[in-house]
């Protein structure tokens, strides 16, 4: 016992160092469990909807309206094999889905031992109809008829007709894109808490250097040492990667709900349930993390044989940048390009540091002031000295950056498209089963309304984009408004043929937004085959148009060319009342309608809680990238202080030889000051082109629209001041440890110069 | 004889345990241009103190030093740190300062830390390279301080200070570090350049013949260890 209590007595004479190594190893496994959980929470949720309703059909009304219980109760007494999918929308719980178990047997497939929903009845989402249909008395619902696969559209009584049955759009693909990226979040994150808690470890390591080297004089073995400094960390590990995890679940518990709604406002489709998550895989990852973070100095022999040296590996590090980038550019799946990505930030993380001290190098060798060459020289060693806590910043700067553009430039952009959308004054619902015909040749009289003011009819559906070429069909959603005019030919359009709103008004085409156009290789002038209300239509395409925040393909046609046949889901009216009365227009239509109250919303009120809704979206990313900043922020400050304190001695020097505390300190600012400012210089670049991947790849990959490429100088400026304090901050601290006098170095290297 | 440095009345206690400890006591020294004074005494005596108050990089707790005319007295602070203001001046243009080791900046080539001292001396740095030669070391200019072996560092150091041109030097047992053949080489070019350029000289050290070769030798005796 003599060994190990003689190898960890440094930290019996530094407890703040081992409190400071636990508390990263705390910190890094929150931040990484708590994406980690929120992201396989995610995908649990959307494979087990994907499971539920994959190649399902259900069965419709021919005449368009909702089917009920009643139709159930018909379809059963035909003998089909009906079940009823009741979806309830609980802001609480999130999505819940009410399913009857026992209409479910004539459900069993041979190849399945059990069906989804009868694994789980528990509300996770699944629950027993009966529950669903109490919650469905406080909430929203929405009931579907499932009919089992061998059922065929004869074998329905007349009335009714199947329907391939989904949830929402295909997410499919969007959703695994959108999962991608959340891993890709959380390796980065593990990334840079891995860099975190390796120069906080390597920070006690060098202080621990002569013990270890005293005690191998004294006969213990190398291997000896490793080991025990191997079952320090497990066990290290152990103590601090528990509650790491019960904190990092907390995490997720607290931004779950805010997560899911994200999510949801993302793909129209509630894909987070929020069930508990293991605990396994944290804690063999973290644990595997912290140890290879900690003890990879093993492998650092092998590292520079395969590298050959550090000229041969600073060029292969710049072949690797470059391959990166260009691979960026070119890459057509979103997993390489997250591999374009890691290269290109491995090879400028490990570039960052040599450029900074060959820069000063290289400057050292131009001054002529001995002084101004000892600083620069200073500022090399340095950057050599704390490589991993600097790239550690550099990447959560770029991250942050590039977090920062992106979420900005979707604000902007998000709240000129919501205006653009909502650009009448208010948005009324015409009620199921009523004929809008009377109203809209009432509006069309109202000669006030004409003069001053503005109105157009909106129907929405569904329609079928024929495949060709071998491609399936493909339901898209149907926007048709009529009559076009001021309220939407403001509207941005990506592309578009020569006057496209005026050809839009004479029937002679239609638009599609821009994921449609994306998914399908849609240009305009192609001719798209649309099956609309039983009747096929070839209309050419004549404009693409922006449609942010969710993924469902959609065509916008003009009212006139909907055929009769066309059954709508949903009706409104988009009107600018001008100098007319909105409670006027509201009593007409009460009475024409004969119904008791015409919802009418003001659309301010919509802009502003679609804006609400989108801050919450980005909440959990900017929360996730200031805590990685903070936290890098916090692990340069601690490596800073730590290693400048071995610095010591050498400031003290110049005091000896006659400068005053106050310029000695002065030229210890200019160093940590120069240190952080290039860090953040070198993030620049690496942040800008984050964001063009982010806006420009990623984006159009993972959602299906793309983003304007923007950047933000008063960012910049931002991090550049946090550098700066981070800088300071480590000048602050040292110029404490500058008011006592400093002990001569104690190591031999130190004395000979080692550190150079 | 021109009186370089006079010192009057130091006391200087430190805390051990919670208990205080003095180091130096009613001490006095004078010290005119081109004598030397060795400093004897065990570890601990005081020796490192003492001529860390001689160059205003500790206080007294009471006395009063006067060093090339200027006067420093414990228990008359000045406002505004001119004291300290003064103390540096003194140190940068006329006390040069050598410890036992880890006299040169590590990121610095030798020639460099020379001029560097030089600089800050207010001197031209073209003599660096000749204050190296002198000391035997010319061709290792362009070395940094892990390339040489100690004794070539020491001699760097000695370099450093009469690049400097002071009028005293403080060496704190600089050839501590040293075998006794290297110790030898420096301290001889020491005390050359010393007699040679005239300037006072205080050495703490622990050889007493060493201390023989001083003009003067101040005992501070026995005392525990702190």
């Amino acid at each position: 016992m003599i060994l190990p209590a003689a190898l960890f007595s440094h930290y019996r004479r530094h407890p703040l160092q081992l409190l400071a190594l636990a508390a990263m190893i705390v910190l890094a496994t929150m931040l990484w469990t708590g994406v980690h959980h929120l992201t396989s929470q995610a995908r649990v949720s959307l494979d087990q909807s994907e499971s539920a309703v994959a190649e399902r059909q259900q069965v419709k009304r021919t005449d368009g309206d909702r089917v009920s219980v009643a139709d159930f109760v018909e379809l059963r007494r035909r003998g089909l094999c009906v079940m009823p999918w009741m979806e309830v929308a609980d802001p609480d719980a999130g999505r819940l889905v009410g399913v009857d178990p026992l209409a479910a047997g004539c459900f069993g497939d041979p190849g399945q031992d059990q069906e989804p929903w009868q694994r789980e009845l528990d509300g996770r989402p699944f629950m027993d109809i009966a529950e669903a249909a109490e919650l469905a008395g406080q909430h929203g619902s929405a009931l579907s008829l499932l009919v089992s696969d061998a059922h065929s559209a004869a074998d329905l009584p007349s009335g009714y007709q199947l329907a391939p049955f989904r949830v929402g759009p295909e997410t499919g693909e969007l959703g695994d894109s959108f999962l991608l990226n959340l891993d890709a979040l959380g390796v980065l994150v593990l990334l840079i808490t891995a860099l975190l808690v390796r120069s906080v470890y390597l920070l006690g390591l060098a202080q621990r250097r002569d013990s270890f080297a005293l005690l191998h004089r004294f006969g213990v073995s190398r291997g000896r040492i490793n080991g025990l400094l191997v079952v320090e960390i497990l066990l290290l590990g152990l103590v601090c990667i528990v509650p790491g995890i019960w904190l990092g679940r907390w995490l997720a518990i607290g931004l779950g709900s805010g997560f899911g709604r994200a999510l949801e406002g993302l793909f129209d489709q509630p894909l987070y349930a929020g069930q508990g998550g293991g605990w396994l895989k944290p804690m063999v990852t973290m644990q595997a993390v912290v140890l290879v973070a900690c003890l990879t100095d093993v492998l650092r022999p092998l590292g520079r044989r395969l590298s050959g040296g550090s000229r041969g590996f600073a060029g292969l590090l710049l072949l690797m940048l470059i391959t990166g980038l260009a691979w960026s550019v070119w890459a057509s799946a979103l997993v390489w390009l997250f591999m374009a990505v890691a290269m290109v930030f491995v090879a400028a993380g490990a570039l960052a540091p040599m450029l900074i001290s060959r820069l000063a190098d290289g400057q050292a060798g131009r001054d002529k002031d001995p002084l101004a060459r000892w600083r620069h020289r200073e500022l090399s060693v340095l950057a050599r000295r704390l490589a991993l806590p600097l790239v550690a910043l550099q990447f959560a700067l770029a991250m942050v950056l590039a977090v920062q553009a992106l979420v900005t430039t979707f604000e902007s952009t998000f709240d000129r498209w919501l205006a653009q959308r909502l650009a009448a004054g208010y948005y009324i619902e015409v009620p199921d089963a009523v004929d809008p015909g009377p109203v809209l040749d009432w509006l069309s009289e109202q000669q006030a309304l004409a003069s001053s003011g503005v109105w157009h009819q909106v129907v929405r559906g569904e329609a079928t984009l024929m495949g060709t070429a071998g491609k399936q069909d493909t339901v898209v959603d149907v926007f048709a408004l009529g009559p076009v005019g001021p309220l939407v030919t403001g509207w941005q359009l990506f592309e578009s043929v020569a006057e496209p709103w005026q050809r839009l008004r004479q029937g002679q085409g239609l638009m599609v937004n821009e994921q449609l156009a994306r998914r399908h290789g849609i240009n305009p002038g192609a001719t798209l085959p649309v099956q609309l209300g039983g009747g096929r239509l070839d209309l050419p395409v004549l404009a693409i148009y922006p449609d942010y925040g969710r993924p469902a393909g959609e065509i916008l046609l003009d009212v006139a060319v909907l055929p009769p046949g066309f059954v709508p889901d949903f009706q409104s009216l988009s009107i600018s009342p001008g100098t007319f009365s909105i409670e006027a227009i509201k009593g007409q239509l009460e009475q024409m309608w004969q119904v008791d109250e015409v919802v009418v919303r003001d659309n301010r009120a919509i802009e502003a809680l679609a804006s609400a809704i989108f801050d919450q979206t980005f909440l959990l990313t900017r929360a996730m990238t200031a805590l990685t900043l903070i936290l890098a922020a916090i692990a340069l400050l601690m490596m800073g202080w730590v290693f400048f304190s071995t610095r010591a001695w050498y400031f003290g020097l110049l005091v000896v030889w006659g400068l005053s505390r106050r310029q000695a300190s002065a030229q210890l600012t200019r160093l940590a000051v120069a240190l952080t400012s290039m860090i953040a210089v070198l993030a620049l670049p690496l942040g800008i082109w984050l964001t063009w991947v982010l806006v420009h790849r990623i984006n159009p990959l993972a959602f299906g629209w793309s983003l304007p490429m923007a950047v933000y100088p008063p960012f910049w400026a931002e991090l550049g001041v946090l550098s700066l304090l981070v800088g300071f901050s480590i000048a602050l601290l040292m110029h404490r440890q500058l008011q006592v006098q400093a002990s001569a170095p104690a190591s031999a290297s130190a004395l000979a110069g080692g550190e150079r | 004889m021109d009186s370089l440095l006079s010192a009057r009345g130091l006391n200087k206690q430190f805390v051990s345990g919670g208990e205080p400890v003095s180091v130096l006591t009613d001490l006095s020294l004078e010290l005119a241009r081109g004598e030397s004074l060795a400093l004897t005494g065990r570890s601990g005596s005081g020796k490192s103190t003492l001529l860390n108050i001689l160059c205003g990089l500790e206080t007294p707790d009471a006395g009063r030093v006067e060093v090339l005319g200027e006067s420093f007295d414990s228990q008359r602070p000045e406002a505004g740190g001119k004291t300290g203001t003064r103390w540096g001046n003194l140190r940068r243009q006329q006390i040069g300062v050598v410890f036992q080791e880890a006299n040169l900046m590590p990121a610095l080539s030798l020639l460099d830390n020379v001029r560097l001292r030089a600089r800050l001396a207010g001197h031209e740095q073209r003599n660096c390279q000749d204050w190296l030669e002198r000391l035997g070391i010319g061709e290792l200019a362009a070395r940094y301080p892990d390339q040489i072996s100690g004794g070539q560092r020491q001699r760097a150091a000695l370099a450093m200070v009469f690049a400097m041109k002071p009028a005293l030097i403080l060496a704190d047992e600089p050839t501590g570090s040293l075998d006794r053949h290297t110790a030898g080489a420096v301290i001889g070019q020491l005390f050359e350049l010393q007699a040679r350029h005239g300037c006072g000289l205080i050495l703490a050290t622990h050889d007493p013949e060493l201390a023989a070769r001083c003009s003067q030798h101040l005992d501070l005796g026995h005392r525990p260890e702190v």
